[in-house]
């Protein structure tokens, strides 16, 4: 089969300014198609790699991760699909603007801060892989239990009104995150004998089916027509609203920065918290869910950050913190290059080449963007009929390419289902997706850390950083509940008064 | 019965399912002191106490709806016969993917995509003329050139077409 | 995020081996019936039996007459590929890359096409497991170890919940009757994290995943449960010459659907001996720790079937399956 690729590695004899912005284009590209992870759209150019100079290769598959990062916020604002389990949080606030017909400001909004983001992290990378590798080993099983938790205190500001729903809602998310191979003893948990379901259900797959298929499931009945009131032209921001979003973005830096070195985070942690400091230290937090522009930016800056951040502990320790640096990783292997304190020294002109080529995409992301996103645009406001029929076929056919299975596809189907049924009750699907996302770290690091100090509780205690999360986490729901019960206390008063 | 009673009653039944398939998982003596069904029985327990909480809600609402019954119908309840009415043009949008499913490993996905396109477009309302079945063409090959050749993902080539399309 | 080694997703990327890479072949090259043979993997791009199946098929091509392809078929824990494999002619075509994780995902899940309807061509391969600690912790020897866990509790790792590593750490614990608590993890790197902060005592991993850190000196190996001593190691003992009578094989082979015929199994068991005496290749996989483990065809059935009943054993035994 000769393919797009095959002509590609003829000619990396070319400069570094090709294999960067080939790269970049194609992760967007892949990145921006529903289900096509980060992860697998480095694996399908990984082949072609092998025979590419090394230099060029790893700096490739690096430009390929920051397209894939960037570009999963392209249908999270456009159709409701995150294109990437790290868009899922872009999801809120992207496609309510979308709604008001503001889809070229949101995506302008993404696209300078994921550039943002995307250079404080290779700032990061570049400068600091030697001190910040050491705050990855000091994360023990007990500080991961930490970080879980609180992830999942976010939920409490995500009820969307009823706090027994969301958390009904996250109930079942960590259900599903129990499908599985069991993580500590390997027996196998509700497969039902299925081959498919050894490795869990993915995220992704819950997340297309309860935002995009329901969503297309309930336009299906409504007669509302979504008018393009904007045109099709991408808005970059200006320096007003730069500057205004200068507090969200700075949110997701550090926080992408913090889960890109702590490996299983993969950027859905750090989108989703961001999204929720970006609220709570809002000037106009009341706009969140109606179209914030602040909850567009601290997201992407989020995961944006985390797709240089997560090189840390590759690079330093051969230690993949997620599925796509695990990909990276196998790039390396391939070439013979053994990620770790000595590659520095041995191979410095990969590393030269990775950076390069790195701040290369970023840049070359921004000119990239203004001229993919207008067709993007124009593609998603075709008459409605015809939309819904190229939505769905897209969504089936990228989950496909996750598992290669039909079984996928009829589990998304279901999931839209349950999504549908979902909004009819009135359950927040946010709390679910954290639910699935969550689930396993939380579950598997209790579990380790039991095992590791023989049942004893202490052991979460004797860990500074898991009590420091714990408390953090604490905080977090206190705080998220107390103004949820004001703000009904307030409704009530206001349904009195009117 | 209304919707959150109605909720509740679900969360129980799934609450159910659920515990009975824990049971299915296996003894294992590499187990630790949590072990595998752990955490299962401590979510099963924690969605029969939620669900029960928006089963009496939901009853309690009730009640105190109809005592105000008399008082007429509000808006609410136009809305959600509204919403009612599109349910089943919901779960027909849905059935076109279920086909599709179904499908695909005969067809393959070439002509599978094309149909879902066609479908979904007369389902949605597209006026029928010769610019559905060209649209549904025209994209299925599309998708072709992006996801097979493009990207180099193998999508199914069906059964009945096995060798040629591939 | 689930984060787990066998990464979970699957897709079909391709490669034209062979022939490219061929370079001066010293002897004429073996005809064989076909022209193209895929090569399939459950890992996906850049994972351990991808890179196997790579190398080889870049030096193969040397003394096998065909071109060669890998074909990457992931999902379902290697069920997938297993079933792809099996139901391809049996005409030497179509090889899959054996490796422990078939056997157990047969014996776990118990898929419509398991390692019986294989037939396993010829082994290559054992990869070298060891045992390790932090270069400066307290334990110098595997004894150390075993000491400190008789005294105290001990704490070792595990890579994976079910995985021959898992089977090696609960075998050295029953040998050495010491009560140590034993973690699993997501993989080799979650767990050498753990080693190197000194949360665990020991790790029992594959020492391609702990090269760079050997090297850079903050890992020490203090045994292989391979039945011999390392080459690139020979001051390792083994773990048998510790005293503890667990040793295991981690094998990487090929197998093909039923039936494959005589004349092409004959080939391979050549082919197979040439490619691990090629200088070149040699040089390569010594560097990666590979150890060559040549099984030739009629005796690789067997080997195979005595791997999956001592693991089914283990399995049954622990009550992971019935």
């Amino acid at each position: 089969m000769t393919t797009f690729w095959d002509i590609v590695h003829l000619l990396t004899a070319t400069p570094i300014i090709f294999v960067a912005i080939m790269g970049l284009t194609w992760g967007i590209l892949g990145g921006a198609l529903p289900g096509i992870s980060a992860s697998i759209t480095m694996a399908l150019v990984l082949p072609f790699t092998y025979t590419m100079d090394p230099a060029m290769a790893i700096a490739l598959l690096a430009c390929v991760y920051i397209g894939a990062e960037y570009g999963g916020s392209i249908p999270a604002i456009l159709i409701r699909t995150p294109g990437t389990n790290s868009s899922a949080a872009t999801v809120i606030d992207g496609y309510e603007l979308n709604r008001q017909g503001r889809a070229g400001e949101a995506l302008g909004i993404s696209l300078m801060s994921g550039v943002i983001g995307s250079l404080f992290g290779l700032a990061m990378l570049a400068l600091l892989t030697e001190p910040l590798s050491w705050l990855a080993l000091a994360f023990t099983p007990p500080s991961y239990f930490g970080l879980g938790i609180l992830g999942l205190s976010v939920i409490a500001s995500m009820t969307g009104g009823s706090l027994v729903k969301g958390l009904a809602a996250a109930v079942i998310g960590l259900m599903i995150s129990t499908v599985g191979t069991d993580p500590i003893s390997g027996v196998t948990r509700y497969t039902f004998d299925i081959p498919d379901l050894l490795n869990g259900v993915e995220p992704v797959l819950v997340m297309v089916g309860l935002f995009a298929l329901t969503e297309l499931m309930s336009q299906s009945g409504s007669t509302a027509v979504l008018a393009l009131k904007d045109s099709v032209r991408i808005r970059l921001p200006n320096l007003a609203m730069m500057n205004r979003l200068k507090r969200s973005q700075t949110i997701g830096c550090i926080l992408g920065l913090f889960e890109g070195l702590t490996p299983g985070g993969g950027g859905s942690i750090a989108a989703f918290m961001s999204y929720n400091e970006a609220r709570r230290w809002s000037k106009t937090p009341e706009k969140f869910g109606k179209g914030s522009e602040e909850g567009v930016a601290a997201p992407e800056a989020a995961n944006n950050t985390v797709a240089s951040t997560a090189l840390i502990p590759l690079l330093s320790f051969g230690i993949p913190s997620s599925n796509s640096t695990a990909v990276l990783l196998g790039g390396l292997l391939m070439h013979g290059l053994l990620p770790g304190p000595r590659l520095f020294e041995q191979n410095p002109q990969v590393i030269d080449s990775l950076y390069v080529g790195s701040f290369i995409a970023i840049i070359a992301q921004i000119g990239v963007g203004v001229v993919l996103l207008p067709a993007a645009v124009w593609l998603v406001n075709r008459p409605r009929p015809y939309r819904a029929g190229f939505i769905f076929a897209l969504i089936l056919s990228g989950i496909y390419t996750l598992n290669m299975a039909t079984f996928d596809l009829g589990l998304a189907l279901a999931l839209g289902v349950v999504g549908y049924l979902m909004r009819i009750a009135g359950f927040p699907f946010l709390p679910m997706i954290l639910g699935v996302v969550l689930g396993h770290m939380v579950e598997s690091s209790y579990r380790r850390s039991l095992v590791l100090s023989g049942g004893d509780m202490m052991v979460f205690l004797q860990d500074p950083i898991c009590v420091g999360l714990l408390l953090a986490a604490a905080g977090f729901v206190i705080f998220s509940l107390s103004r949820e019960l004001r703000d009904a206390r307030k409704a009530k008063l206001q349904e009195a008064l009117g | 019965m209304n919707k959150d009673s109605l909720s509740g009653l679900v969360l129980l039944a799934l609450a159910g399912g659920y515990y009975w398939a824990t049971g299915f998982i296996a003894d294992s003596t590499l187990e630790d002191e949590v072990g595998a069904v752990g955490l299962p029985h401590a979510l099963t327990l924690a969605l029969v106490l939620l669900g029960l909480i928006l089963l009496v809600r939901g009853l309690l609402a009730a009640r105190a709806a109809a005592a105000h019954a008399a008082t007429g119908p509000g808006a609410a309840r136009v809305e959600d016969e509204e919403r009612d009415a599109r349910v089943p043009r919901a779960l027909g949008f849905l059935a076109i993917g279920a086909a599709y499913v179904v499908l695909l490993p005969y067809l393959g996905y070439l002509v599978s995509v094309a149909l879902l396109i066609g479908a979904v477009s007369l389902f949605e309302g597209a006026p029928r003329r010769w610019t559905v079945p060209l649209t549904a063409i025209g994209g299925a090959l599309l998708y072709w050139a992006v996801f097979v050749k493009l990207l180099g993902v193998n999508q199914p080539a069906g059964l009945l077409f096995q060798g040629w399309l591939s | 995020m689930k984060f787990k080694t066998g990464l979970a997703f699957m897709l079909a990327g391709a490669i034209v081996g062979g022939s490219l890479f061929a370079g001066k072949a010293d002897a004429q090259p073996a005809p064989y019936p076909q022209k193209v043979v895929t090569l399939v993997t459950h890992s996906s791009p850049g994972g351990g039996s991808d890179v196997f199946l790579r190398e080889l098929s870049k030096y193969l091509a040397k003394y096998i007459d065909a071109t060669f392809i890998v074909e990457n078929v992931q999902g379902g824990s290697g069920a997938k590929a297993v079933a792809r494999v099996a139901a391809a002619p049996a005409d030497g075509s179509v090889f899959y890359a054996t490796t422990p994780t078939y056997i157990y995902t047969s014996l776990l899940s118990k898929p419509p096409k398991t390692y019986k309807d294989l037939e396993p061509l010829v082994n290559v391969f054992a990869d070298s497991e060891v045992v390790f600690t932090r270069e400066d912790g307290p334990f110098k020897t595997l004894q150390d170890v075993i000491d400190h866990a008789k005294k105290d509790r001990g704490r070792w790792g595990a890579a994976n919940p079910a995985s021959l590593e898992r089977q090696a750490a609960e075998q050295l614990k029953r040998a050495s009757g010491v009560n140590a608590a034993i973690v699993t993890h997501e993989g080799g790197g979650d767990m050498m994290l753990n080693v190197l902060n000194g949360t665990l005592d020991i790790g029992v991993g594959e020492y391609q995943e702990l090269r760079s850190q050997i090297e850079a000196g903050k890992i020490r190996v203090l045994a292989t449960f391979n039945p011999e001593r390392l080459p690139q190691k020979p001051d390792v003992p083994t773990v048998k010459e510790s005293g503890f009578n667990v040793e295991l094989v981690k094998f990487r082979g090929l197998a093909g659907p039923k039936g494959v015929p005589e004349d092409v199994t004959t080939i391979w068991d050549a082919a197979i001996q040439k490619v691990l005496n090629d200088p070149e290749y040699k040089k390569a996989y010594t560097e990666e720790v590979l150890i060559a483990e040549f099984i030739p065809h009629k005796d690789y059935p067997a080997f195979v079937n005595n791997f999956a009943e001592t693991t089914e054993g283990f399995l049954k035994e622990t009550g992971a399956i019935k």
